[in-house]
């Protein structure tokens, strides 16, 4: 290996660079200076330079590592998304973390290792360098998760995601280990070459299976989704929301570049996901509609919104990739949006958890409750929203690939959705106030309220430019 | 590049909205709503007025690329059947902003803001090129209806504000389906004009058009999805219910002439003994329930279950009379019942009862009151002379031409019609002046008669002299009807 090369290599992952070396520099810096302000300034300024770079290289297809890694279309639209939850994150954190008491300088610090791990994990081209960056996304998530240390709640929460996190890992592993066995690779490209030579082998197909699960449990998909409601619940609200938009985008990262490239042609594997699709979206939507906790609620509905993404897995190709790429994006904007206001309800000895807690809302705070009813409608998948748009276009990539069935069931299932949705939007409005409101509005949260409203709008009224960079940014396309 | 008219009429109410949006002062708000809904009806006429009624092809026509990625236009354009409902719209949007006048006494520039919306909604409905376009606003009407029911309508308005969203939505997603299936087989397009003139073949028809029956039958709403109806009509504030009845129920029908006959013609051909069974249905289930009701409201809803059934029946008996009756129908269908239900808000507003047994004798104390009522109830029930009569005639004598079993059922439902009309009428107007006794009944201010009057006036104009508005929708009808025919004889 010549320095050049070195030189090359670390260049395709110059940004995972950034973010690791600033957030190693924030680590000490914690140490030495108490100033939270500095702190956060700095964390924001870390993912503004990876953004940067990202920006800069993404003129090219960069492979490095010798096939561990590949900087590329793909791993850049995944990677802004990413940088997008994480900046989102930190500024609806600012105020909440001073009200829990979290606001310490590791609690930016993992973030920012959580958001390296999630990078890693959509540029990974082999199954081991996945494995890295889902395990240092993971960790991160785990310790986050128990941040609230004096809540029993949230204890509760970060054990039982360590547990069921690593199971998931354990499985994930076994099935890494047999394809090794099997192909004597683990490079996805090697792998697609094994696969798409003979009938499938058995032993193969068990791996693929195992595979599929410990991807699936990331993403808080049926089988492997009965953690998501009680880590979604416990952990601190701005650590729900940051997991449920980044880590499960990474999680449909990799599930998208295993899938549609070394086992496309491993179509007996299909079903397993048009299956897991379909339940999902089914046990999601179901399952919200008696839901009193927000917090449940809205981990329920990401298991219907990951259950509606897989549609667009199953449906494949490049209209299907990319319909999975713009929803998670529409998604990362309306889902940070409605915990924006979830968390902004958190102010002094208020919790602003349950759906009871905003009835009448509208009265007290008409704008605000514009914001919520804009990001729920959304979620709901009513036009002229971007969740609509999202949707609309899963369903295209679906008709088109002949899967019309599917299409009918998707379509039914989000019909069950929007009823918890509105039923929101009926407590905000149609409900007689019972306390005044506080919200915990600072400047910053006001910023990410816009943000993600402009988002959810703009994208929803002109989706032209997002849809052409994703299907430009969709592998094939 | 021309003046794009039909832009103008469609984004008017929304603008207006925006406006709305900083305003503080509560009149400031309802004469700003007043004045933005009466600009965009003189645009209307003046739509109208440039018309050229020779032809069927789209007027008025803007194109510009939406979504070119995947084929979508920003497309508007009327045709005869179009231009008519975008006026019958404009119409009745000013009129639902004096409705509200007083009705509405709180979060009145939230009410007008929903309102505005609303509006620019169903304009855009009317007059979309595109199916993505058309889609969007039909299904984007469903936040500010749903705040309209719910936030303020009666008592009961939490379920029914439900109801109808779920119930519009459910309906809605399979239509969703059905333009992607369109899209496809249409040569991913969502150009209606273009998809209209695709031929495609038998079975794919066939399961496109139930999956648009549902949608549309739903807005009609037909018989057995009507149920909503009464729900949302009787929950929601009297502006609700006049846009509900006046151009709500409308799309769905509209569904039919723009969708179903000319992309679908053979399906809507084979099936159409099918639609006008089940619009025999509802005008006679629709007409009996009406019969049994004591709420005035009720009643006022489930006729128009009757009256859309004509309106379906005229539709399915794909002749040009049946057809030339049932858009007529629409239209007057939406004058009369929007003045019906106008008729019910001013007195509630006076009494807060709706209950039929609770009037009597309204002619002495409010004479100007009851002579209006008289005329609509008689629209109505489509007495000769009224709009409702001619529309009516040529729905039966359409229909009568298509089906003998169904025409005859179409009669007996407008017997049914006159019986709880005047019924009504005779409780609410006539016997002694029980009412003037129990509460104190002014008779209509001049607000109420300005809101009243163009109503009445087009009610005495279509009975009179038709000729006009059958004049807009002529060339397009016909044409329609070459469509749906030239594609049946070329099987």
């Amino acid at each position: 290996m010549t320095a050049a090369v070195l030189f090359q290599w670390m260049l395709a992952s110059l940004p995972e660079i950034i973010v690791i070396t600033g957030a190693c520099i924030l680590l000490i810096l914690g140490q030495l200076v108490r100033r939270e302000q500095l702190l956060f300034w700095a964390s924001v300024a870390v993912v503004l330079i990876a953004a940067l770079a990202t920006f800069l290289l993404a003129g090219e297809v960069r492979p490095a590592y010798s096939g561990m890694f590949v900087a590329d279309r793909f791993a850049v639209f995944f990677k802004f998304v990413f940088y997008l939850a994480t900046v989102l994150t930190f500024l609806l954190s600012r105020k909440y973390a001073d009200i829990e008491g979290i606001g310490s300088s590791e609690y930016y610090v993992m973030l920012l290792f959580a958001l390296s791990g999630m990078m890693i994990m959509a540029s990974a081209t082999d199954l081991l360098s996945i494995y890295v960056g889902l395990e240092l996304m993971v960790l991160c998530t785990y310790v986050l998760t128990g941040f609230l240390r004096h809540e029993r709640r949230s204890n509760e929460a970060a054990l039982k995601y360590v547990i069921l996190g690593a199971v998931s890992t354990g499985i994930f592993l076994y099935g890494v280990s047999l394809v090794y066995g099997l192909t004597g690779t683990t490079q996805l490209d090697a792998m697609a070459a094994a696969v798409s030579g003979d009938p499938l082998d058995p032993g193969l197909l068990l791996a693929v299976v195992f595979i599929v699960a410990g991807l699936v449990f990331k993403v808080g998909a049926v089988p492997f989704h009965m953690w998501v409601p009680d880590v979604y619940e416990g952990a601190p609200t701005t650590v729900t929301a940051f997991m449920s938009v980044g880590p499960k985008a990474a999680g449909f990262a990799v599930i998208l570049r295993v899938f549609l490239n070394p086992l496309v042609a491993a179509s007996d594997v299909w079903i397993i996901v048009a299956v897991i699709a379909v339940v999902t979206a089914a046990l999601g939507s179901f399952v919200a509609l008696v839901q009193d906790n927000f917090k449940r609620l809205l981990a329920y509905s990401s298991i219907a919104h990951a259950g509606f993404a897989t549609f667009g897995v199953v449906a494949g190709g490049v209209d299907g990739v990319a319909s999975v790429m713009l929803y998670l994006l529409i998604y990362a904007f309306m889902n940070l949006g409605i915990f924006g206001a979830v968390i902004m309800m958190r102010s002094g000895d208020f919790s602003g958890e349950v759906i009871e807690d905003y009835a009448g809302f509208a009265k007290a705070h008409p704008g605000l409750a514009l914001l919520m009813l804009i990001y729920l409608f959304s979620l709901a998948g009513i036009p002229p929203t971007a969740g609509f748009f999202a949707k609309f276009y899963v369903l295209t990539a679906l008709v088109e690939r002949g899967f019309v069935f599917l299409a009918v069931v998707a379509v039914l299932l989000s019909a069950v959705a929007a009823y918890f949705y509105i039923r929101i939007v009926m407590v905000i409005y149609m409900r007689e106030p019972e306390r005044a409101f506080e919200p915990a509005l600072t400047p910053f949260v006001r910023a990410t309220l816009a943000c993600t409203a402009a988002g959810t709008i703009g994208i929803g009224l002109f989706p032209e430019w997002f849809l052409r960079l994703a299907q430009h940014s969709a592998f094939g396309g | 590049m021309t003046f794009p008219l039909l832009s103008l009429i469609v984004f008017l109410p929304a603008a207006g909205a925006a406006v709305l949006m900083c305003l503080r002062n509560d009149d400031a708000v309802r004469w700003t709503a007043l004045g933005f809904t009466v600009a965009d009806l003189a645009l209307a006429v003046a739509m109208l007025a440039a018309f050229d009624t020779t032809t069927h092809e789209m007027q008025f026509t803007e194109r510009h690329p939406w979504v070119p990625a995947i084929g979508i236009t920003y497309a508007l354009g009327v045709d005869g059947i179009s231009a008519l409902f975008v006026f019958l719209t404009a119409l009745l949007g000013w009129i639902c902003v004096l409705a509200s006048w007083v009705a509405i006494d709180r979060k009145v520039k939230e009410f007008m803001v929903a309102l505005l919306s609303m509006q620019t909604l169903m304009l855009g409905v009317f007059s979309a090129l595109d199916l993505f376009l058309f889609y969007v606003c039909w299904e984007a009407m469903l936040i500010p209806m749903y705040l309209i029911i719910g936030v303020w309508g009666g008592d009961g308005r939490v379920y029914a504000a439900f109801k109808f969203f779920l119930y519009t939505l459910a309906g809605s997603l399979l239509f969703l389906i059905g333009v992607i299936v369109l899209y496809f087989h249409g040569g991913r397009t969502f150009d209606i004009l273009a998809l209209s003139a695709q031929d495609l073949p038998f079975d794919v028809q066939a399961w496109l058009f139930f999956a648009f029956l549902i949608a549309f039958a739903v807005k009609v709403p037909m018989v057995p999805v009507h149920t909503w109806l009464p729900d949302a009509h009787v929950q929601a504030p009297t502006a609700g219910s006049i846009i509900l009845a006046g151009v709500l129920l409308k799309m769905g029908a509209y569904g039919f002439l723009r969708f179903s006959l000319p992309m679908l013609p053979e399906a809507s051909v084979y099936y159409s003994t099918l639609m006008l069974a089940l619009s025999a249905l509802a005008i006679v289930y629709g007409g009996l329930l009406a019969l049994a009701q004591d709420d005035l409201k009720k009643l006022v809803a489930y006729s128009s279950i009757s009256h859309m059934g004509f309106v379906t029946m005229g539709i399915f008996a794909l002749n040009l009379r049946g057809l030339e009756g049932g858009i007529l129908q629409m239209f007057n269908h939406g004058v009369t019942t929007g003045a019906l239900f106008l008729f019910v808000g001013v007195i509630y507003e006076r009494t807060h009862t709706r209950s039929i047994a609770n009037y009597g004798g309204l002619m002495k104390v409010a004479p100007v009151y009851t002579g209006f009522l008289a005329l609509f109830t008689l629209s109505s029930m489509a007495l000769p002379g009224t709009n409702s009569f001619v529309g009516e005639l040529l729905v039966l004598s359409g229909s009568f031409a298509a089906n003998m079993a169904v025409g005859t059922a179409a009669v007996l439902g407008a017997l049914l019609s006159a019986a709880y009309l005047l019924g009504m009428y005779r409780k609410v107007a006539l016997g002694p002046a029980s009412v003037g006794t129990r509460y104190q009944i002014r008779d209509v201010n001049g607000r109420e008669i300005a809101a009243i009057v163009p109503l009445a006036v087009f009610v005495l104009w279509v009975g009179l002299y038709p000729k006009p508005f059958l004049n807009v929708i002529d060339a397009s009808v016909k044409h329609l009807l070459t469509e749906v025919q030239g594609q049946e004889s070329g099987q």
